[in-house]
């Protein structure tokens, strides 16, 4: 059979499902071309439907859907591209994972830009991992933070003056940008560690900082501050 | 008093939870794994599900969110009845509220009258 001219095929992220009539669910994807979509799955609760299979929960999927009229469109396959099995096998990484999806499904809206199926990727690929989780949430954070355009002024302070190697600093959330303070918590080594944490493509190589543990609690406490602020994620 | 539904892989201390529960007056769906449990789900919503969350496949977490995403179990009361130790890092997360979990009992340090206690007090206030 040819597949209609209306057809969308593309990869998609399952973020969230809830049961529908007897047999049905709703499905919310994250997709890599086409935003986030809503898709009716027909019969995926039955034991026999092809499309079970391919709407695990952290994994990438190869979909195809018809789109409807409204905002829900019907799925007609899907395929399990990649599965990241290791997550489930543990429960701190099964419950970040589940928080992740919330956070992006939150933080999205319906079109929203590919970079965000690639952070949710790449954060599935890490929780897969070996990465201490910690590491993980906090750069997830602050990914959704420059996605949303809310990352903060690490390379000078509030008046303007590039920050001091010498310096302790606080942090103006109004501004986004740390101010000199005799007591501050900041220290260049906390600024560096934002910068890498902002900066790095993926997370894998804040597991090589040897003093990370060290710096990492007020930085997470900052980029959670921010989020709960900026995105209500 | 009230319909529960257990999820106990171990064959021998499901029964020994099945027994106590019943003589209580309960009636105890036991399942051995999420999948069997989802199943249980979609034909009839328990009053209280007694959840341990080591299992074979999927872990109880998982199960725990595919349940709230059945509109008729989203406000179904959780025990959770577990090998998982009270330091794990996972229990102290600050979503536990979200996903229903109205009591944690350690299992090796819990005893059957305890667990028929807990679930007799939940069972009660719920229909109160």
């Amino acid at each position: 059979m040819n597949p209609s001219r209306n057809q969308v095929v593309t990869e998609g992220i399952v973020l969230s499902r809830t049961n529908f009539g007897e047999a049905d669910r709703i499905i919310t994807m994250l997709t890599s071309d086409r935003g986030k979509v809503t898709l009716m799955a027909k019969g995926v609760r039955k034991i026999k439907s092809k499309l079970a299979g391919g709407i695990e929960l952290f994994s990438i999927s190869q979909i195809s859907y018809l789109p409807g009229k409204g905002e829900i469109h019907t799925l007609i396959s899907s395929r399990l591209q990649k599965h990241y099995g290791q997550i489930v096998k543990d429960i701190s990484r099964t419950m970040l994972g589940y928080e992740l999806l919330k956070r992006i499904n939150r933080a999205t809206e319906d079109a929203t830009e590919s970079e965000y199926f690639d952070l949710m990727k790449i954060s599935l690929a890490s929780l897969d991992g070996a990465l201490v989780l910690n590491l993980i949430e906090l750069w997830f954070d602050a990914q959704l933070l420059r996605l949303a355009g809310h990352q903060p002024n690490l390379a000078s302070d509030l008046q303007g003056k590039r920050l001091q190697a010498d310096q302790l600093y606080t942090f103006d959330f109004d501004n986004m940008s740390f101010v000199t303070a005799e007591q501050g918590i900041f220290s260049p080594a906390h600024i560096k560690f934002l910068r890498l944490v902002f900066g790095l493509q993926e997370p894998l190589a804040l597991g090589q900082i040897t003093d990370a543990d060290q710096v990492i609690g007020p930085c997470a406490q900052l980029v959670a501050t921010m989020r709960h602020q900026f995105i209500r994620a | 008093m009230a319909s529960i539904l257990l999820l106990e892989p171990d064959k021998q201390l499901a029964k020994s939870y099945q027994a106590a529960l019943h003589k209580a007056g309960h009636t105890v769906h036991w399942q051995t794994n999420a999948q069997s449990a989802l199943t249980v789900l979609d034909d009839h919503a328990p009053q209280l599900v007694i959840l341990e969350l080591h299992l074979a496949n999927h872990n109880g977490v998982e199960f725990l969110y595919e349940m709230r995403s059945y509109p008729d179990c989203d406000h179904v009361p959780v025990v959770l009845h577990t090998m998982v130790e009270p330091e794990h890092p996972g229990l102290g997360h600050d979503f536990w509220p979200q996903l229903g979990i109205q009591e944690y009992l350690y299992k090796p340090r819990t005893t059957l009258a305890q667990l028929v206690e807990r679930v007799n007090r939940l069972t009660l206030a719920q229909a109160a």
